[in-house]
């Protein structure tokens, strides 16, 4: 199943047209700005200032029940091309209130809700574990449904993707789809827990060849669990998380406490650990392939919007990975990054 | 060193509590003459306690609430399923107090005399359908669409009560306040808008809508269709000086208060 070009076809409609004729139009741009300096044992081995990402977005409104997402994804650094880089993160459209109360079906180019990739806010600059360990795409080409469950209980959502991610370009196709299912659910307020599946029997094809021309099967269950207590102005995320292709098994980790001091103090600045183990293949004792990674920081919000949310702020992370494998040195890596972004409406 | 870090940690989670005798109310700018008057006279028997009320809009309101930057918000209308998922997330717990109840009024300039309006009318104005006053009996002149941001809790009521799922005509005036609504139609000769009871002055005219003049008896008795509660949001059960304040707006004094600002008591 490919349905990448009628997505764009989509992306193309919405983009040009619909903010013209829409309710309203939300227009944003958020830009990283970053320095980040890289050391492996005593050997420094990166140390720059870039634009690590940045977004513009389009968000239309045509009417209470159908709105749209465009965005593109800017970046520049010493790794990539002269210039800046873009890539199309989102471009879908969601249609909210049909059948189902409190729910809305989207087509395009959308989020995978999947444990917590959908709603990872980089309270970290590192990605969420499952973006970082390539488990998921944050986002990807397909449709789905996703809704509330009653009352703040939780939410819910299934999806049907391409399976490949926004960043796939060219290469072998995959036939078949992919499959995503989520559920959070909150019992009672300051508890979270939640479950995602994702599923795909992919069957390559060389694009070269005729189209029956199968170049293998794999059969890929990732699987997470989340969970989340939250308590005045402290809160902690963790994560399990397992992905196995055809037998081999990777499994990984993640605990994230924060505190954030602007709820109980007039110092608008949160505190932030996180540890995250990864063992890219749990049969395997032979090859010492598994890291875990440290994380310590602290984010200090400058200014916010009428509804809270940090419009202009400062994170500094200091990262230290270590591997299993003795020949390899732990690597540090310190990030300081400065966050803004600016949002119009236009209607 | 065991006990010194547990001591750190209950000083920073006590921290807020510390300061208990400050409630902060934020939100709705709808309900907000309730909360400023009701806080006043608070303060004045209760010296000790200081509030502060703020505006910002239901949406506002409900936010600082899901992030614990207020005690109380003040909403014109419920809380939508998600605010609720994101807050109980976030360890709140929003536990919905209806304080008065509110009719929309719809406002013309005192120099239009157009005396009442249907829902259809009413609908067919604000999406566009109906541009002049001659298609609905008065003179020839055109119809000025006064309309509340898209934050405002009035505006979504209004949009699910009268609107229906259109949206409103893309020239009509986005206003911030009640307050700014009632000015511009006040010095707007075709201006049309609408505003909670609480903000009807004599610069402006109420029409009927549905052959039903807003009043306290007509939202009372059910016949006047655009009406609301307004509502007040604590995290969980109001305790101690914030169950208080709010006792106190649910008393016959407090309940004065709301009927003195121009809303309509729950007793």
């Amino acid at each position: 199943m490919k349905i990448r070009s009628f997505c764009l076809m989509v992306l193309f409609f919405i983009a040009v047209f619909f903010p013209l004729s829409s309710m309203e139009t939300k227009i944003s741009m958020e830009l990283w700005n970053r320095y980040t300096t890289e050391l492996n044992g005593s050997t420094v081995e990166e140390s720059e200032f870039a634009l690590k990402r940045g977004y513009l977005r389009l968000e239309p409104q045509f009417t209470d029940n159908i709105k749209g997402r465009f965005n593109i994804d800017l970046f520049s650094d010493d790794d990539g091309l002269d210039g800046a880089g873009l890539k199309l993160k989102y471009a879908y459209i969601d249609f909210s209130k049909i059948i189902i109360p409190e729910a809305k079906f989207t087509f395009g180019l959308m989020k995978n809700y999947f444990a917590t990739i959908y709603d990872w806010d980089y309270t970290t600059i590192q990605k969420a574990l499952e973006d970082k360990e390539k488990v998921i795409a944050s986002t990807d080409y397909g449709m789905g449904i996703y809704g509330y469950i009653p009352n703040g209980f939780g939410e819910y959502s299934l999806q049907i993707i391409n399976g490949e991610g926004y960043k796939k370009t060219g290469g072998d196709i995959d036939i078949n789809p992919a499959f995503i299912g989520n559920l959070r659910i909150i019992p009672f307020a300051g508890f979270t827990i939640g479950g995602s599946a994702y599923y795909t029997k992919s069957g390559l094809l060389n694009k070269d060849e005729l189209l029956d021309t199968t170049l293998n099967d794999t059969t890929t269950l990732s699987y997470a669990i989340v969970t989340k207590v939250a308590f005045g102005p402290f809160y902690i995320w963790g994560e399990y998380l397992s992905k196995n292709i055809d037998g081999d098994n990777a499994m990984g980790y993640m605990i994230m406490p924060v505190l954030q001091l602007g709820r109980i103090m007039p110092i608008d600045i949160d505190i932030i650990a996180r540890y995250d183990s990864w063992d890219k293949n749990t049969e395997s004792t032979s090859i010492d392939d598994s890291h875990q990674r440290i994380t310590a920081g602290f984010n200090v919000n400058i200014l916010r919007d009428a509804k809270n949310k940090p419009l202009l702020f400062l994170q500094t992370n200091w990262e230290r990975t270590m591997y299993e494998d003795a020949a390899k040195d732990p690597k540090d890596i310190v990030m300081i990054q400065l966050r803004w972004k600016v949002s119009h409406k236009i209607k | 060193m065991k006990k010194t870090l547990i001591m750190l940690l209950a000083l920073i989670l006590g921290a807020g509590f510390i300061f208990s005798n400050d409630i902060s109310i934020t939100g709705s700018t709808t309900v907000f003459p309730i909360a400023q008057m009701t806080a006043e006279m608070y303060m004045e028997i209760n010296p000790d306690i200081n509030i502060s009320v703020r505006g910002g809009g239901s949406g506002v309101g409900i936010a600082a609430l899901m992030n614990g930057q207020t005690n109380i918000a003040n909403a014109s209308r419920p809380i939508k399923t998600k605010e609720l998922k994101i807050a109980r997330e976030n360890g709140v717990d929003p536990f919905e107090i209806i304080i008065a109840m509110d009719g929309i009024a719809i406002i013309i300039n005192p120099s239009n005399k157009i005396p009442n309006l249907t829902f259809e009318q009413l609908k067919n104005i604000y999406n566009g359908k109906i541009i002049n006053w001659k298609e609905l009996g008065g003179k020839s002149a055109p119809i000025v669409v006064i309309s509340r941001d898209y934050s405002s809790g009035t505006f979504e009521v209004f949009k699910t009560l009268v609107l229906e799922g259109d949206k409103v005509r893309d020239d009509a005036l986005l206003l911030a306040s009640n307050k700014a609504v009632v000015t511009t139609v006040a010095n707007t000769p075709g201006a049309i808008g609408y505003i909670g009871f609480g903000f009807l002055s004599d610069k402006v005219k109420a029409v009927s809508v549905g052959n039903v003049m807003p009043s306290e008896e007509t939202v009372n008795n059910g016949t006047y269709k655009l009406a609301r509660a307004l509502y007040m949001y604590t995290n969980g059960k109001p305790k101690g000086e914030i169950k208080d304040y709010l006792d106190y707006v649910l008393s016959e004094q407090g309940q004065q208060i709301v009927e003195k600002v121009g809303y309509i008591s729950l007793q």
